[in-house]
């Protein structure tokens, strides 16, 4: 390999870039605009949720019952319906997410001690924002019929503090109040940096469309010459952004860098040149650019998305899932970037995944470099 | 039209990968997506060795929840496991927990320690530690109290839900990622449709040729439609069998409906197309265009949790009204009138994107 070979294709392919200037300009905004976009679209706190409440009690306890349940931010009266038809229609039209339905024996049951008598329908199409309603609710009327059975048990003169005798303490490290954009932002990273890699296996895609590769070839650069010399610009164009994210991150999103940012910048070189491997591969098979894209699609965008543990923990994958999540570089730098930026871990934690990204992108760039060589020969 | 189907011949990997890929990536995502958070690794320091202590164990593993890990027998070991992400949360139950618990005037402590690197998880986690210390916290004021077991029912509301009765995930998940699936397929083929021509400098041959741009136009659109709706089947065929989510609603209003999104999306498709110098371009316009999309459809998180100026700016979004629509018949049964106002919204939508991308697109090639 000679330095002189490369540096060539990286300029024709830097030149190249650059010709095309909208397209330049979007390689390089592209992941740190969908990240933005992104956090927005996720990092959302579930409130106001709109339900519906239908009082057969209607006594005062009930009224007060509500009083506290509409209290706060979290849920929203759309309607007080006045029958079972009426909270039908809402649910199909979508107008509201939950109804709360308070039986007749709603006062009686709790003055006795009976229990609750209290029924609420959740619309299951939203679980998420209808098991929310049901927390909401739950934990209201939790505290509100502890409320009245202490008094209730004090009144008959026996004496407890309070019907929950054990006292939790929760805490949660690194992220304190557990917002969500503070785990997100550094997980998207590994998603958003993974976007050079559909213009790695576009570009190399496209020498094939046009026939060009043969020319290339023709000349006495090596094949490993010319696929390291089109990741390079890309792998640049990849860091400028891993430069700009954390600032954003930190400045935008309120997300703490607690680590050292030499580690991160340089494990992130580490998972450019495996992530964008990935893409050399896909261009190497791909023999026009859209064939090449539906593919990057397929094994880049969405395994990156649902099995780097990101949104979902690769704990709860089923077993094959779980393999394949080992093999993605995105798992080993999503990984990465929390400890980097949430836990503050350093080189001494985290060199297993660098070795194992390292290992990942000889082995994509090798596989690519093999192929390529019989597809031409 | 008879030259696009022509170039998808060429190449057997393209069409391929436009028939069945949509319906290949909804299978792979939903499997993924569509399960519950179980087996999150969680470490215990349990410093009481009691009956009780250990009753507590049985029960937050009986949650399902949670995969323990080998306990812990300090502070360091659960930090150490902690910064490295090896574990989701962390209970230390302190000496003398049984005896706090069985003095009538004790205070049991419970410490709980989540891993906020992973908040997902770690609110699962939460979710499901408190739920069984309040039922044992119920269960201990009672027999302290004396007052008959039996009689009381506890804090136990019933709950009821419609629509998908079992709450099955893949309801949830499945009909919205086929809405966005069908989405993007359609913005990228049809991105692809003239940034090809252009890059290959064809896009001149085709424009001298006795044709009008209105029928260029039409003969580019057809294939994309018919490759859309086509995946759109298989795509809903795989909602239906692979992941048991019925089809409550009629079908041919599903159809109806999604012929008509996808014109709009085409619409918006081929204005980029037309835009873009390069293949390369387009595409990475359609995945700025899609996210911006994405981020306003609900499917991630419910559009009226966001700030008022974003769920007006929904109402814009045709991939909103398309996701409500979709999850409406499919899984409420929707009938047009249920659904009326997101339908009209898309039909509007839709004829002012479809008239300014046609003239766009016709003055470009003209």
């Amino acid at each position: 390999m000679s330095i002189r070979h490369l540096w060539a294709v990286v300029r024709k392919e830097i030149q190249h870039i650059l010709r095309d200037r909208g397209t330049f300009i979007l390689v390089l905004v592209t992941p740190t605009v969908v990240l933005l976009l992104m956090t927005y679209a996720l990092a959302v706190d579930i409130e106001h949720v709109s339900i519906a409440l239908l009082d057969y009690d209607q006594s005062p306890m009930s009224r007060q019952f509500i009083q506290r349940i509409t209290a706060g931010d979290d849920l929203d009266l759309y309607t007080a319906a006045g029958s079972m038809e009426e909270i039908e229609d809402l649910l199909v039209k979508g107008k509201i997410k939950a109804a709360l339905i308070i039986d007749p024996d709603f006062s009686a049951d709790l003055l006795s001690m009976r229990g609750l008598a209290l029924q609420v329908v959740i619309d299951g199409t939203e679980p998420e924002t209808g098991g929310f309603a049901v927390d909401h609710i739950g934990w209201r009327a939790e505290i509100f019929a502890n409320q009245i059975l202490s008094s209730q048990l004090r009144a008959s003169g026996l004496a407890v503090e309070s019907l929950q005798p054990i006292d939790l303490r929760i805490r949660a490290w690194y992220n304190p109040s557990l917002v969500p954009q503070v785990d997100l932002v550094p997980g998207l990273l590994s998603v958003v940096l993974g976007f050079p890699a559909f213009s790695v296996a576009l570009t190399l895609a496209r020498e094939h469309e046009h026939r060009t590769m043969e020319q290339l070839l023709a000349t006495p650069i090596t094949r490993i010459e010319l696929l390291l010399g089109k990741i390079i610009p890309y792998i640049l164009a990849g860091l400028l952004n891993v430069l700009v994210i954390p600032f954003f991150a930190m400045a935008w999103f309120n997300v703490p860098f607690h680590g050292s940012f030499l580690v991160f910048l340089l494990l992130s070189v580490i998972f450019l040149f495996a992530e964008l491997s990935m893409g050399m591969v896909i261009g190497v098979f791909m023999r026009s650019q859209s064939a090449a894209l539906a593919l990057s699609f397929l094994v880049v965008m969405f395994p990156g998305f649902f099995l780097t543990g990101i949104f979902f923990p690769i704990a709860s994958l089923p077993e094959l899932a779980r393999m394949e999540s080992l093999f993605l570089p995105g798992t080993q730098y999503a990984i990465i970037t929390r400890g980097v930026f949430l836990t503050g871990i350093g080189l001494d934690v985290l060199w297993p995944y660098a070795i194992m990204l390292i290992f990942l992108g000889l082995v994509f760039t090798g596989t690519a470099a093999l192929f390529f060589r019989k597809k031409l020969a | 039209m008879n030259k696009e189907f022509l170039h998808l011949k060429h190449d057997w990997w393209l069409p391929a990968f436009m028939l069945f890929g949509g319906a290949l990536e909804l299978l792979m995502i939903g499997w993924a997506t569509s399960r519950p958070i179980t087996n999150l690794p969680l470490m215990i320091w349990d410093m009481d060795k009691t009956p009780a202590s250990r009753n507590l164990v049985i029960s937050i593993e009986n949650t399902g929840t949670f995969e323990l890990v080998e306990p812990a027998t300090s502070m360091d070991m659960i930090k150490n496991q902690m910064d490295r992400g090896k574990i989701n949360a962390a209970v230390i139950i302190p000496q003398g927990f049984a005896g706090e618990i069985s003095a009538s005037a004790g205070n049991p402590i419970l410490q709980v320690i989540l891993n906020g690197a992973e908040s997902t998880p770690a609110r699962e986690a939460q979710r499901a530690i408190e739920g069984v210390v309040w039922a044992l916290g119920e269960k201990i004021t009672i027999e302290k109290l004396g007052v008959n077991a039996e009689q009381f029912e506890g804090f136990d509301f019933s709950l009821r839900v419609w629509f998908n009765e079992a709450l099955n995930e893949a309801y949830f998940t499945t009909p919205a990622e086929l809405a966005l699936m069908l989405e993007f397929t359609i913005l990228i083929f049809a991105a692809l449709t003239f940034s090809r021509e252009r890059e290959f400098g064809t896009l001149e041959q085709l424009l001298v040729m006795p044709f009008t741009s209105l029928e260029i136009i039409i003969g580019k659109s057809i294939p994309v439609i018919l490759v859309g709706l086509f995946d759109f089947s298989i795509m809903l065929g795989v909602v239906h069998f692979a992941f048991h989510v019925p089809v409550r609603g009629s079908l041919p209003l599903i159809f109806g409906l999604a012929f008509i999104y996808t014109l709009v999306e085409l619409g918006k498709g081929m204005a980029i197309s037309v835009f873009s110098r390069s293949q390369h371009q387009s595409f990475l316009l359609v995945l700025m265009v899609g996210m911006v999309d994405f981020m306003f459809t609900g499917y991630a998180a419910p559009v009226e949790s966001m700030p008022q100026i974003i769920q007006t700016l929904a109402k814009f979004i045709p991939a909103h009204h398309w996701l409500e629509i979709l999850r409406g018949i499919i899984l409420k049964g929707s009938t047009i009138m249920d659904i009326l106002p997101n339908v009209l919204w898309l039909v509007i939508l839709g004829t002012i994107i479809g008239f300014f991308s046609l003239r766009y697109i016709r003055k470009a090639l003209d």
